[in-house]
């Protein structure tokens, strides 16, 4: 057991060596060489020959991987026991330990001949799920499209309710135990279907001609109006609240970047502009041969080696003649304006001293 | 040169970013501590000749080199033109061959011949596949010119392919298209080959082979401008897309062989009314039906099937569909749509930047054109007026205070809305300073922030006295 006190972790150093073999490239490398061995034995387990032949192979390499993803739980769960729950691929993680035992799990309580055994075993595809946390692209990819994630939860329950309505209109006109079209309409479950059927437009003719052959009166309304609701007003809906949020959040992401980007460039100009004042201040300041007051006066002597028969070339924007013009075209205005405020000032002087003068008059 | 400013005064940013850009043009630092020369007097290629490199590095002490970089939009230079300038083809008797060649690729004969030729191979190779099967002895002259005309088309083909490889060897190899090139035209050459040898036909084979000719007709692709654009738009947004299709995968592994495993009962049922028996026999299988799945065909009576066995659960196997269909077919679908068209979108947008690009530049131009007049309306009138100072003042009142520009915007508006453009501009001139007239420059610019700012405080200072004013 690792003592821990309530400030802090005993074991600071340990705990960064784990840290830093979590971080490197050799944990990933095995870490997703695993998982890729693991996504092609449970292929390969589907079939009953290959299961037959190499049964021992499946046992051992089982043990195997169950083994290495139980100690990378344990290793993340030791590096920081309150974080770790926090982060959503570990708890994909821990998912994925339990999707595990449930078959042995399962076959340990209920037997060996349980009905649903192939469904757990069916889920052990879903191991290949831990693949992503070593992906970077496809994370970025999924923080992106969840965010989509409320507007096509709301989306899709929206569908449902229309659904239901549609799902329980169509029991009573065309669902009665005598006359009606048991088959496809005969409890809401199967309702369901129906209208999800028509829906995604697949074989909805042969639902209508059954319909048809039952000789109900609107039934073909019915059939066209949800048809037109569900599958070319919703679904088309669903495509266009995708392009609109894809977008959206492509630009976010791109803006983000943009503007990260500038800080840094900011933020290094303003260090290297720091640096050069520091520079010249300590410049000045160890300057023991001769007193410099100024900047200039320290450059005095530089200035005297400039000959002006040398050239520079320079193609800035603070040395080109545009902008020399704007700005001597812009410092007239200037000058004209506080000109033209200086003779207001003037004016209203005058006028107060002349009113000045008056008030005796007056008085 | 008495202090500008007294010690202990606050600092201008603009002041003091004037003062650092002096700095950094004229090294400074580096002078005053003694260091180096500090004006640029080497040029690139001194620099790469080994001898004087060196010289160079012993020089310096820091062994620092700065480096002067200016983007330029340089346009193509054709392999032409760097093959005339190079001295090994001036000083040669003769020009090389692989000018030659390079002049007849460019010729915009000899590519209209090959686009001409491309349209005939697949014409003759369209006559030529519906009369594979007559045995009209009268036709017999007209499969005979077929014939010919195919072999023509291939050895010009080859010879095209010859051409450029003499222009160029390397760069035929950088091209992506000149590759497809090749290797249709490998393709297509084999049968023949196989042929003229002498070995017996495998049938098959050869028959798939011979079909490579029809793929000469792609080589059309190549030669349109449109085509190309459209085709690398296509491949830009497949690469944009490439985890997306990478997640897809994941999902239609998972759902494959989740199905193998959940529709066990279903495969192994001996009923014999079941129509979709082996769809989920084993992963191959599994796989096509998800994808059957994922394109929304006939899922219904798929499931229908399923149900008739009872061995299979009805709630796993509906669950199983239903959340395929959604998660697959609706939403990963129009998230495909939804990123081709903001693919396509910003690949129009990157087109309509550079178009907004020439226009910003053109609007500098005129900006920049409007600056010029305007300070030479202005000289000759102010150096008429230049004797007295309240006429300066009221000419320039006049001038500017009735000045309207283009668009009835005031100078300052104007000034900032060009003004981003005006900086981004392409400088293709540069500005020649004397040395000394430089430093004098950025020292009055620094002198003058400060000016400004003791001006508007002394403005400052007059507005406060004026309010004092009490009525006593």
């Amino acid at each position: 057991m690792r003592p821990k006190v309530q400030t802090g972790r005993k074991d600071t150093e340990f705990q960064a060596f784990v840290q830093r073999f979590l971080a490197g490239s050799l944990f990933k490398m095995i870490m997703i060489s695993t998982i890729s061995l693991n996504a092609f034995f449970v292929v390969l387990w589907t079939d009953y020959e290959i299961r037959f032949r190499l049964f021992r192979l499946l046992e051992i390499s089982e043990i195997l991987f169950v083994s290495i993803y139980s100690t990378e739980f344990f290793i993340k769960l030791y590096v920081d026991p309150i974080v770790y729950w926090k982060d959503g691929y570990n708890l994909l993680d821990v998912l994925i330990i339990i999707i595990i035992s449930i078959p042995y799990a399962l076959q340990k309580i209920k037997g060996k001949h349980y009905p649903y055994l192939n469904i757990a075993n069916g889920l052990q595809s879903l191991r290949i799920l831990k693949l992503i946390t070593y992906s970077r692209g496809i994370r970025t990819l999924i923080t992106a499209m969840g965010q989509t994630a409320y507007t096509v939860a709301s989306v899709l329950i929206l569908l449902f309710l229309l659904m239901y309505v549609f799902a329980i209109l169509g029991f009573c006109l065309f669902g009665a135990p005598e006359m009606g079209d048991l088959k496809n309409w005969g409890n809401l479950a199967v309702a369901f279907f129906t209208l999800f059927s028509l829906a995604t437009v697949d074989g909805w003719t042969d639902l209508q001609q059954e319909l048809d052959n039952r000789n109900f009166l609107l039934s073909r309304t019915f059939t066209i109006v949800f048809i037109l609701l569900a599958s070319f007003i919703f679904l088309s809906m669903f495509v266009g609240v995708m392009i609109i949020h894809t977008e959206d959040s492509i630009k976010k992401f791109e803006r983000e970047l943009k503007v990260e980007r500038h800080m840094i460039l900011m933020e290094e100009k303003q260090v290297i502009l720091k640096r050069q004042q520091e520079e010249v201040s300590h410049l000045m300041q160890t300057q023991q041969n001769v007193d410099y007051q100024s900047f200039s006066e320290l450059v005095e002597n530089f200035k005297k080696t400039l000959q002006h028969t040398d050239p520079m070339v320079l193609d800035d924007f603070g040395t080109s003649l545009p902008f020399i013009d704007i700005y001597l075209s812009t410092l007239d205005n200037q000058d004209t304006t506080i000109y033209k405020l200086q003779e207001l000032y003037y004016e209203i002087v005058h006028v107060l001293s002349l009113m000045l003068e008056e008030l005796p008059k007056q008085q | 040169m008495a202090t500008y400013h007294p010690a202990g005064c606050m600092q201008l940013p603009r002041a003091n970013a004037i003062r650092s850009r002096l700095i950094d043009i004229f090294s400074l630092i580096e002078h005053l501590q003694g260091l180096s020369q500090a004006v640029p007097r080497h040029t690139l290629r001194e620099l790469f000749d080994p001898s004087h490199q060196r010289q160079l590095m012993l020089g310096d002490q820091h062994q620092l080199v700065r480096f002067s970089i200016k983007p330029r939009h340089v346009e193509r230079i054709t392999h032409a033109r760097r093959l005339m300038s190079r001295l090994r083809v001036r000083c040669s008797q003769r020009p090389p061959l692989s000018l030659w060649a390079g002049w007849v690729l460019e010729h915009p004969l000899f590519s209209n011949f090959i686009i001409f030729l491309i349209f005939l191979n697949t014409i003759v190779l369209m006559v030529e596949i519906e009369l594979l099967e007559s045995t009209n002895t009268k036709l017999l002259p007209l499969k005979l010119t077929l014939e010919v005309a195919a072999w023509f088309i291939l050895l010009v083909f080859l010879l095209e392919i010859l051409l450029m490889w003499t222009s160029n060897f390397a760069l035929f190899w950088m091209n992506a298209w000149n590759v497809f090139d090749f290797v249709v035209t490998i393709l297509s050459l084999i049968p023949e080959i196989v042929v003229l040898v002498g070995v017996t036909s495998q049938s098959v084979w050869l028959q798939l082979l011979r079909i490579c000719r029809v793929l000469r007709s792609l080589k059309l692709f190549a030669r349109f401008r449109q085509i190309r654009v459209i085709i690398l738009a296509l491949v830009r947004a497949l690469k944009s897309m490439t985890f997306l299709l990478m997640l897809l995968l994941i999902f239609f592994y998972i759902f494959a062989v989740a199905g193998v495993y959940f529709f066990e009962g279903y495969t192994r049922s001996t009923r014999q009314d079941l129509e979709y028996h082996m769809f989920f026999s084993d992963v191959l299988n599994s796989l096509v039906t998800v994808f059957i799945l994922f394109t929304l065909d006939h899922w219904y009576a798929l499931l229908q099937d399923v149900w008739k066995v009872p061995e299979v659960s009805r709630t796993f196997s509906s669950i199983y569909v239903i959340l395929w269909l959604l998660l697959g077919s609706i939403i990963f679908r129009n998230i495909i749509v939804a990123m081709m068209v903001t693919n396509f979108q910003n690949i129009r947008n990157e087109l309509n930047e550079e178009m907004t690009h020439l226009e910003v530049q053109q609007k500098a131009g005129i900006f920049k054109r409007q600056i010029i007049q305007r300070r030479q309306n202005l000289s000759p009138e102010a150096l008429k007026s230049s004797h007295s100072k309240t006429d300066t003042r009221t000419y320039n009142v006049t001038l500017f205070g009735k000045r309207v520009f283009a668009g009835q915007l005031d100078w300052e508006t104007h000034v900032h809305q060009n003004l981003p453009g005006l900086m981004e501009m392409d400088q293709e001139e540069r500005v020649v300073w004397p040395r000394d007239s430089l430093f004098r420059y950025f020292e009055l610019l620094e002198k003058l922030q400060y000016n400004l700012e003791e001006r508007k405080r002394l403005q400052e200072f007059a507005v406060q006295a004026l309010m004092n004013f009490e009525d006593k």
